[in-house]
């Protein structure tokens, strides 16, 4: 009776052979049925066993089920190799195409350098604020110390407009100064970026249409060098760490002391510049808290604005203003 | 304002390099704005004593001279035969170029260098080599040598020798409007002093005595002492017009300035020195009228009264422009410009010179509406030392006589009916140190102040008593410094002359701030962000559009600008959408066919006579569905409506708005093929979607179809809910039925939905139309729909035959309220 167990080697040798060769998984599948298919080879040498003596049969049972355990490792085997065979394609793909996008859009890039420059002030407690556009004489103007005959004006050629209401588009966002030192009580603390007009044709350098960020604070005991603290951490948040900061003397109606404010970095060397003016600053003028209805002797501040444009057009290296209004999208999409 | 490296060495001494003084003007608040170096003409050229002149050894037609340039003797190998040992030549030394004449590519520079053997350091030259005409310098037309007066000192530049200017260094200067004082070389030259410790040197006038008394000659009436509280007036007899000294050009012209003859070169020259602007009339021109003396009257013009100014310029005046008359005409306008009618010219003998003060308002509207700006204009606006007329006035008598010659009439008239105020301001040592955040002590901080010319005239005591900090002291204000007015001019001057780059910066303190658009700005770079993850890019237009592009949208209401710059901004937007537009033409212009693009902005309409600000948000879609790909059966699609309303449906729903409603519109004929409104809850809108009309979108030069929706932003951010809230996973498998029918047309996805709705069915989970279809097959005014019915219970497994009962109900009520022909 030695003759099945006899068989059942060179039986799982073949079934092994021939599972390895099938080509594919039809093939497979053949020689699976062929060897361990109902009607198959090795099963119905299985179903001999019934005929052994009893005595024998736990070996013979032993022996085929190792043989069955083997076979089915091999079978596995091959499936997962011919499985990966049937997924690849014909050809290899070639990784080097381009893929198909998901495309994502871009921020426009003042929207960008803005989103920045918030986030650098917010890391110092600022909140964003903002005020209307459209503007009257006191809030752009007047309360900021600059009457209608002041000589300062002259920089700002203003649009007016037909509504006696809101007559002109602001000029700079300081009217936002004053509109929140109107309506809240000290301490102030805030940042307002936002849309300013004058009345400039469009060149390479303007825009009747530009950005400005405003910034104000207002608490007791704030000096020229907390002043220049926050600028110098701004300025180094948006424009790196290597950045250089320079305050001179200038000349604002509503700060006083005022200052301009320059900057460097290797970005200005490149340009072949030992310094760049980047923004404009001061310690609020007595005279606008009085305005307000705020005591001078009391609180104390310091408000600084600069040209949200500049600040891309440097970052970026860009020589256009004008890019920024026509949003070519090939423009749009470099950023 | 213009001055020169030179100008200003005038007046003070100082030995900055050119660019250390660049650096201490800047510093100072002074910004250049422009660093102009000027070689000086003839540079490198001396005049220089031939010697000895010798025959050269190997050259029949040179020699050989020693020549004297005034340091040394050189040896010059020469080619000239027109001079002799003892004459004086222009010599250039080596290493200097000859003026560039007409074809000179480069410019010729002299060389130390051997001619035919003999070494020769430098060279003699001709007029023509120097490109001067010998006889307009009074010098004899030579062939050869340029030979020079025989008095001319030996080794002084020839450019010098010559009258002309030498080396200089321009500089031009932005002047802050506070600072007219700026305008002014002794001014800057004030600055000057007052950061080095060294004197201010301001000319002294000191002059002749003349001929008999100004008040037999002339009378000055003011009328209008609001508009000039000052005028001064001298005279001056017999000048002799004529060109001025080249000097005194050689300073106009650096700075920009044409001489015109040595009477109006002073008064420019004094007022650039001084920052008082002057003028001189011709004193026989000044009528006397009734009066017993010549007259001026300063006084307003009369409505409608023309005058016509030395540019040759008529004008006609208002009761607010203030005129110098005499009692019968009109001579100039006042602190403006002068009339035509008495301009000094070359027959010009006595010269009437006025210094006054203007008042800057006053000024400031002439100048604004006659459109007329003036160097004098200009400086009076700002607002020029009230008290120096007088002292100016000499000043420049005095060079007039130096210059022209005549005599002076003795005296001045001085009419000042008002004489200005004197300013004083305290200031309080430690308010300073609080702003600046310094520690200065307070002797530091009166020499600052006492540098620039502030007097203290009162120290008085404390109101509370604290040793440790200092009296108060009250300063007077020179009357040139208009700038100062209160305590904080003070301190800016105390941190202008302390240093302000030498302020230390401070940790910055951090404070919580607070205002109610802080959450806002948050939502719109949230509404930004997902935007751009649906694939569009960001555009920020032109808030100024034309009104002609508006095609009737918000037409009565648009706010317009009344002084535009052009047609094509003269309107504040009121919609995105033609900004959009406009930026899509720029676009097809440049060929950028697959647009997709959104603008979070504002717009603006009229509200009660004021202007309404709401903030928008618009979206434009054309060309190509998807980036470009280089295989598949749909690479080519062109976006549709519904790409722009999956894409305003996904957006609106992370953006935190449910329940909206999209109502198709009949007719929108100024912009729209079709187009639909969008509203929250069936009432609320929030804006429109639509496709624009081909003939709107090839007026931007649009060939394919466009695509717009805009949203009010206002009304989004106040509907907005962004509360999430978890729902357990479904624990039980759902049955899922399809069905597909025939129905009208006119029935639309929604009355399908309603209907299904209205079935009631069952543990109906959800409904998915699946398919829309038209054509074959299909009648005629039919559409083909498929629906995908889930049906799901949360507490068990469902049956086939629950399911299929539920299902009846929809089918049934399917046919009879939306009359459905079912598909099997």
């Amino acid at each position: 009776m030695s003759g099945i167990l006899d068989q059942i080697e060179p039986l799982k040798a073949a079934a092994t052979e021939a599972l390895r060769a099938a080509p594919d998984l039809p093939s497979l599948e053949n020689a699976k049925g062929a060897f361990l298919g109902p009607e198959g080879r090795f099963t119905t040498l299985m179903k001999q066993m019934g005929a052994l003596p009893r005595e024998e049969r736990p070996a013979a049972g032993k022996a085929f089920n190792a043989a069955k355990v083997a076979l089915d490792a091999v079978l596995a085997e091959c499936r997962d190799r011919l499985e990966d065979l049937a997924a690849a394609p014909k050809e290899p793909t070639d990784f080097t195409l381009p893929g198909r996008r998901r495309v994502l859009g871009r921020r426009h890039p003042l929207t960008q350098v803005t989103d920045a420059i918030v986030a650098a002030f917010r890391r110092l407690g600022f909140a964003v604020a903002d005020g209307p556009e459209g503007e009257d004489e006191r809030h752009c103007f007047d309360a900021l110390n600059t009457p209608a005959d002041h000589p300062a004006r002259d920089s700002h050629d203003t649009f007016y407009l037909d509504t006696p209401g809101r007559p002109l588009l602001r000029t700079h966002t300081s009217s936002v100064q004053i509109r929140v030192m109107e309506t809240q009580a000290p301490p102030i603390r805030i940042i307002v970026p936002g849309r300013v007009y004058r009345r400039d044709n469009a060149d390479a350098t303007h825009n009747p249409t530009f950005h400005q960020v405003e910034g104000l604070y207002v608490d007791e005991g704030v000096t020229v060098g907390d002043l220049k603290g926050t600028v110098e951490f701004v300025f180094r948040e948006l424009m790196g760490a290597d950045t250089k900061i320079r305050f001179r003397p200038h000349y604002f109606s509503y700060t006083e002391p005022s200052f301009e404010i320059d900057f460097s970095n290797a970005l200005v060397r490149k340009l072949g510049k030992d310094w760049l003016e980047i923004a404009g600053c001061g310690m609020v003028h007595p005279q606008v808290f009085e305005n307000v209805g705020y005591d001078p002797e009391r609180w104390s501040g310091w408000a600084f604005g600069f040209g949200i444009e500049r600040i891309a057009m440097i970052r970026y290296g860009i020589n256009d203003i004008r890019l920024f209004y026509e949003n070519d999208v090939r423009f749009l999409k470099q950023f | 304002m213009k001055t020169t490296l030179n100008w200003l060495k005038d007046y003070v001494a100082f030995d900055w390099s050119p660019e250390e003084l660049t650096e201490r003007l800047t510093m100072l608040g002074l910004e250049v704005e422009g660093v102009d170096r000027r070689g000086g003409d003839f540079a490198g050229v001396v005049v220089a004593q031939v010697v000895t002149r010798e025959k050269h050894p190997n050259a029949d037609k040179l020699s050989v001279c020693r020549v004297n340039d005034g340091k040394g003797e050189r040896q010059i190998v020469c080619g000239a035969q027109n001079f002799q040992a003892g004459d004086k030549v222009p010599m250039i030394l080596p290493g200097s170029a000859l003026p560039l004449k007409e074809g000179d590519k480069e410019p010729f520079v002299i060389k130390v260098g051997k001619i035919r053997g003999v070494e020769s350091h430098g060279m003699m030259c001709s007029s023509e080599e120097l490109g001067i005409d010998p006889v307009s310098l009074g010098l004899k037309k030579e062939d050869g040598l340029l030979i020079l007066d025989p008095k001319a000192a030996v080794g002084q530049p020839f450019a010098e020798y010559l009258g002309r200017g030498g080396a200089d260094v321009v500089y031009d200067l932005e002047v802050t409007p506070n600072r007219p004082d700026f305008n002014s070389v002794i001014g800057i030259a004030r600055e000057i002093a007052a950061l080095t410790g060294n004197a201010l040197k301001v000319p002294a006038a000191t002059l002749p005595s003349g001929d008999g008394d100004i008040a037999q000659s002339l009378a000055v009436r003011i009328d209008a002492p609001d508009l000039c509280p000052r005028y001064t007036a001298r005279l001056i007899r017999g000048v002799k017009v004529g060109p001025s000294p080249g000097w005194l050009r050689d300073r106009l012209e650096k700075v920009g300035l044409r001489s015109i003859n040595n009477v109006v070169d002073v008064t420019n020259f004094v007022m650039l020195e001084t920052g008082q602007p002057l003028h001189a009339f011709d004193y026989r021109l000044i009528a006397s009228g009734g009066e017993a003396v010549p007259t001026i009257v300063v006084r307003r013009a009369v409505d409608g009264e023309k005058f016509v100014t030395l540019d040759g310029k008529e004008h006609i005046l208002t009761s607010d422009h203030l005129l110098i008359a005499d009692p019968v005409k009109a001579v100039a306008l006042g602190g403006v410009m002068g009339g035509r009618n008495t301009e000094v010219s070359e027959q010009t003998t006595d010269i009437l010179l006025e210094t006054a003060y203007f008042k800057p308002s006053g000024i400031r509207k002439a100048s604004k509406t006659l459109g007329l700006r003036t160097d004098a204009s200009y400086r009076f606006e700002r607002g020029v030392d009230p008290e120096a007329t007088e002292q100016v006035s000499q000043r420049a008598a005095q060079l007039i006589l130096e210059l022209a010659g005549g005599r002076l009439v003795n005296g001045v008239i001085d009419a000042h009916p008002a004489p200005t105020e004197i300013r004083q301001i305290t200031l309080r040592h430690d308010r300073v140190n609080a702003l600046l955040g310094l520690t200065l002590r307070p002797e530091e901080i009166e020499c600052y102040l006492a540098s620039l010319g502030l007097r203290v005239v009162n120290r008085r005591p404390r109101p509370v008593d604290d040793a440790a900090v200092a009296e108060p002291i009250t300063f007077q204000v020179p009357s040139y410094r208009v700038d100062l007015k209160r305590e904080a001019d003070l301190i800016e001057e105390v941190a202008r002359l302390y240093g302000v780059d030498k302020i230390p910066s401070t940790t910055p303190r951090y404070a919580k701030g607070q205002h109610a658009f802080d959450t806002r700005y948050d939502e719109l770079a949230e509404a930004r962000r997902l935007l751009t993850g649906l694939g569009l890019n960001e555009a920020q237009g032109q808030t100024l559009v034309s009104k002609g592009s508006l095609r009737g949208r918000s037409a009565d209401s648009v706010v317009l600008l009344s002084n535009p710059l052009s047609g094509d901004m003269d309107a504040l937007r009121p919609s995105l959408v033609p900004g959009l537009m406009d930026i899509l033409r720029h676009n097809a212009r440049r060929k950028n066919a697959d647009i997709g693009l959104f603008e979070v902005g504002r717009v603006f309409v009229q509200q009660n006579g004021g202007v309404r600000e709401g903030w928008r948000l618009a979206v434009a879609l054309t060309g190509a569905r998807s980036a470009g790909f280089w295989s598949g059966a749909d690479r080519d699609a062109g976006v549709d409506l519904m790409d722009l309303k999956g894409l305003l449906e996904e957006f609106l729903e992370h953006f935190g708005l449910r329940g909206l409603t999209w109502t198709r519109r009949e007719g929108d004929a100024g912009w729209y093929v079709e187009s639909a409104a969008i509203q929250l809850g069936g009432k609320v809108p929030l804006g429109e979607l639509g496709q624009v009309q081909p003939r709107v979108a090839k007026s931007y030069d649009l060939r394919g179809p466009v695509y717009v929706a805009e949203l009010d932003l206002d009304a989004l951010l106040a509907k907005r809910n962004t509360s999430r809230g978890y729902r357990a996973l479904p624990a039980f498998p759902a049955i899922r039925r399809d069905i597909a029918m025939w129905v009208a047309e006119s029935i639309t996805h929604d009355a399908v939905m309603q209907a299904v709705r209205q079935a009631k069915a069952a543990n109906l989970e959800a409904v998915e139309i699946f398919d829309v279809f038209r054509g074959k097959n299909v009648p005629e005014g039919q559409k083909s729909v498929a629906y995908a019915l889930i049906y799901r219970s949360a507490e068990r497994t469902l049956t086939d035959a629950e399911v299929n009962a539920a299902h009846e109900k929809v089918v049934a009520h399917l046919k009879q309220s939306v009359g459905a022909q079912i598909r099997e």
